[in-house]
């Protein structure tokens, strides 16, 4: 019994040195991925100062992966990412996801006080007149996202019309975006504005 | 003939999850609620809760959290609902038989598949039902009490529960503004998939009668 204890222990500690480095090996080739590759438009710590680039920091990992995926079937377009995401193995996809994900998301900055007042009530209750889902039932009251459903709170606003326009019109094209699309579609540009000002300052 | 008729009825109900049922009805006795196609394939799949409460999600932006839906009546609450009306419903709806243009695009096959149809179903059949929430103004109980007696509890129940074999939906503590709106569309025949013989027991329902009803059933605790 006390034998097959200490096995148990020394089992446990070693599985434990054997993770722990690759692990570490894994986010360290990350981050020099990130600072090589990404770096330019997404900033080193995923927290992209350009409105037009989405912030990454603090993304469920999986779901940054399957955006990766996204860009390589197609059904995402970008001029600039599509040939950037090719320069990278997809199988450092998921430790760029677990990099990304574990940094620290910085907010944004509201100027429009009054949109972002009406972005909110958009955001948590939705339309049920037009039946506009409140976006809050898949992106969570707090905007933190999950797997399934990005993280939007703190985004660039600019990134987050620009990307419900790509998703009015069809240009954003993923099988998983269906619900956006038609989202987008029951959604005026002036409440798509709102919205974004009010997620930026999360 | 007629309890010929019903005795078939029955047997054919229950047999629904065992076997394809044999079809039934000529050519001007359309079948209500047919199983067959996607129906009969999602209705043998085995839910599974935990992945139903994941799949959920992307309903929740209308149904709301515990799926309690909207006093507005824009929403039915779901919770505690049969899993065999809810997959009838949600199948109906994506192929265009039950009319809801807001909730159609949101059940398209690339957005739930009949697994999660199933797991969906059956999460929302085993969540807590809340409080009546969207209770009706509560003056027309007694001929609402009357008219529901007399038509709707031979398949909806003294109390509401509805049946599952029988894909009768449970109605007691349902959003009043939710059942006056399909209780319209039902008589009307605007809902698309609703059952002929509900149709034309209330077919000569007024406007009031049709608020009676509703209030009473609203009225109805959850059983």
């Amino acid at each position: 019994m006390r034998i097959g204890g200490m096995l148990a222990w020394q089992v446990a500690v070693l599985g434990l040195l054997a993770a722990t480095p690759a692990r570490a090996d894994d986010m360290e080739k990350a981050k020099t991925i990130a600072a090589s590759i990404c770096v330019a438009c997404h900033g080193v710590d995923g927290n992209s100062v350009i409105p037009n680039f989405p912030k990454l920091a603090g993304h469920h990992p999986d779901y940054i992966v399957r955006q990766l995926k996204e860009f390589i079937a197609g059904r995402r377009k970008s001029d600039i990412m599509v040939p950037i995401v090719t320069m990278v193995d997809p199988n450092d996809f998921k430790a760029l996801g677990d990099y990304y994900g574990a940094q620290k998301p910085t907010p944004g900055t509201v100027t429009d006080a009054k949109a972002a007042e009406r972005g909110k009530k958009l955001y948590m209750d939705g339309d049920e007149d037009r039946g506009v889902p409140a976006c809050s039932g898949c992106h969570k009251d707090d905007a933190s996202g999950n797997k399934r459903f990005p993280r939007l709170a703190g985004q660039h606003k600019e990134y987050l019309i620009t990307e419900m326009n790509n998703f009015k019109t069809g240009v954003r094209n993923s099988e998983t975006g269906r619900v956006m699309r038609e989202v987008a579609k029951r959604m005026s540009d002036e409440e798509i504005g709102a919205v974004a000002e009010f997620l930026t300052g999360m | 003939m007629k309890t010929l008729l019903k005795g078939l009825l029955v047997l054919w109900s229950g047999c629904i999850f065992a076997q394809s049922p044999a079809p039934a009805g000529g050519e001007n006795d359309p079948v209500w609620n047919e199983i067959k196609g996607e129906k009969l394939l999602t209705l043998r799949l085995k839910g599974d809760i935990t992945r139903g409460a994941e799949a959920f999600e992307i309903c929740q932006g209308c149904h709301m959290g515990g799926a309690k839906g909207s006093v507005s009546g824009s929403y039915p609450r779901l919770a505690g609902q049969h899993a065999t009306v809810l997959i009838e419903q949600i199948v109906d709806i994506r192929s265009g038989k039950r009319s809801n243009p807001k909730m159609k695009a949101f059940a398209h096959e690339t957005v739930i598949s009949p697994q999660e149809i199933a797991d969906i179903a059956a999460y929302l059949e085993a969540l807590p039902i809340p409080p009546n929430l969207g209770k009706g103004p509560g003056t027309l109980l007694t001929r609402g009490k009357e008219l529901y007696s007399r038509d709707c509890a031979t398949c909806h129940g003294e109390k509401g529960q509805g049946n599952a074999a029988k894909f009768y939906p449970l109605v007691a503590g349902q959003h009043y503004k939710y059942l006056l709106r399909e209780a319209h569309l039902i008589r009307d025949g605007e809902r698309g998939n609703a059952n002929p013989d509900m149709i034309k027991a209330i077919k000569p329902y007024t406007n009031e009668d049709l608020e009676a009803v509703a209030d009473y059933i609203s009225e109805l605790p959850a059983p």
